[in-house]
């Protein structure tokens, strides 16, 4: 008998630990549109849309905050596309996180969707590629870096750190990764060019003149 | 030293063995280091900020293609010993693997092969490229020097002999 009582109560309290640990498990609920896509790739928990959402061809960029090459391609070629195609309304973007470079990666990426939550998405993923140093992992993009940045742009700082800090959107990031693997992405930066008609890939930062190739073929 | 160098070079052989190390060290690295792009498209550039970067891969592989066919001249037809040739291969290495390992297609793959272990060394080998680099350079130069002098005295022991 007391034996049996034994067993009921450690199943009893199992139960009760279980609930309890379902219960303050932090829940990440996002409001998102999880059918939007662009070619084959899911892009729901990617970026908002930069650019008009009604323009033909849609640039996926998968970066690394981290990354020198996306810096050098953020620098070097994006202008040219916001200027020619972006600002224009041929052509819009989305960015996609592949964070796998070093343990601040994830991170930086969890911050910028911390920054979306009071709409300053784009402000805050320029000011991390405008602010990377050349090490990764050296402290540039720790969690006090990522809140300075905050800072700056006048973010709800009590929001975004519990935000941060809650590690909210890791789930995220990890869905935005995973894309990145199952299209083949294998380093970054790596984009899709998606067209009414067709998709393509491109490896690397690659000049603007290749951009320009593949989108004008595709208009 | 010019007279030197030539000996060595006014063999064909040597020579052609200088191009190809030079051509295919230069073109190996600006494809890792994406100054160098084959696809969709092949196209060259290299983006404002990276010249330095630019110049390094270039001295690295012109001091490859300078120091390792000397060394094998020293061997073989000077028969000596193989101490100084580890110097051009060491050179040549470090210079090669410093910065291979970033973002790109290398990095990723030592990632996801060795876990955190690799994403360490990866880290390593991006944040230190610039200084590996001249350290590359400089074991290469000193390694150059040193094969100069001892080819000096080499030959003039076997022409007096």
């Amino acid at each position: 008998m007391n034996k049996k009582g034994a067993i009921l109560g450690i199943v009893v309290i199992s139960i009760i630990i279980g609930i309890a640990a379902f219960a303050s498990s932090p829940s990440e609920t996002y409001d998102l549109d999880m059918a939007r896509t662009h070619g084959d790739i899911s892009t729901a928990m990617g970026s908002p849309i930069l650019g008009n959402p009604l323009a033909p061809i849609t640039i996926v960029e998968f970066g690394d905050y981290q990354c020198h090459q996306c810096y050098n391609w953020f620098h070097n070629t994006k202008p040219m596309i916001m200027r020619d195609y972006i600002e224009t309304g041929k052509a819009n973007l989305v960015f996609v996180d592949f964070a796998f470079l070093g343990k601040d990666s994830p991170k930086a990426s969890q911050a910028t969707y911390c920054a979306d939550d009071q709409g300053k998405y784009w402000e805050y993923h320029n000011s991390l590629y405008t602010s990377q140093e050349s090490k990764i992992d050296s402290g540039w993009a720790n969690s006090e870096r990522l809140k300075a940045f905050a800072f700056n742009l006048d973010l709800d700082m009590a929001l975004f750190n519990e935000c941060l800090d809650s590690e909210k959107y890791s789930k995220r990031i990890q869905y935005n990764s995973q894309q990145a693997r199952d299209n083949g992405v294998r380093g970054t930066p790596g984009f899709f060019i998606v067209g009414p008609d067709d998709q393509k890939q491109i490896a690397g930062a690659q000049p603007f003149s290749v951009f320009q190739r593949i989108m004008d073929s595709m208009v | 030293m010019i007279k030197t160098t030539k000996l060595v070079f006014q063999n064909f052989k040597f020579l052609f063995l200088s191009m190809i190390i030079f051509s295919s060290m230069m073109v190996v690295l600006l494809i890792i280091s994406e100054y160098i792009f084959l696809e969709p498209y092949f196209v060259t550039h290299i983006p404002s900020g990276t010249e330095f970067g630019f110049f390094l891969i270039t001295a690295i592989s012109a001091l490859s293609a300078l120091v390792i066919p000397m060394n094998l001249f020293r061997i073989i037809n000077l028969k000596s010993s193989k101490q100084k040739m580890s110097g051009s291969i060491v050179g040549s290495i470090v210079g090669s693997v410093a910065g291979a390992c970033s973002c790109g297609p290398v990095g990723f793959a030592v990632i996801s092969t060795f876990g955190s272990v690799g994403a360490t060394a990866t880290a390593f080998l991006t944040n230190y490229e610039t200084p590996l680099r001249i350290i590359a350079i400089a074991i290469l130069i000193i390694t150059f020097f040193t094969t100069i002098k001892s080819l000096k005295i080499e030959c003039k022991i076997n022409f007096q002999s």
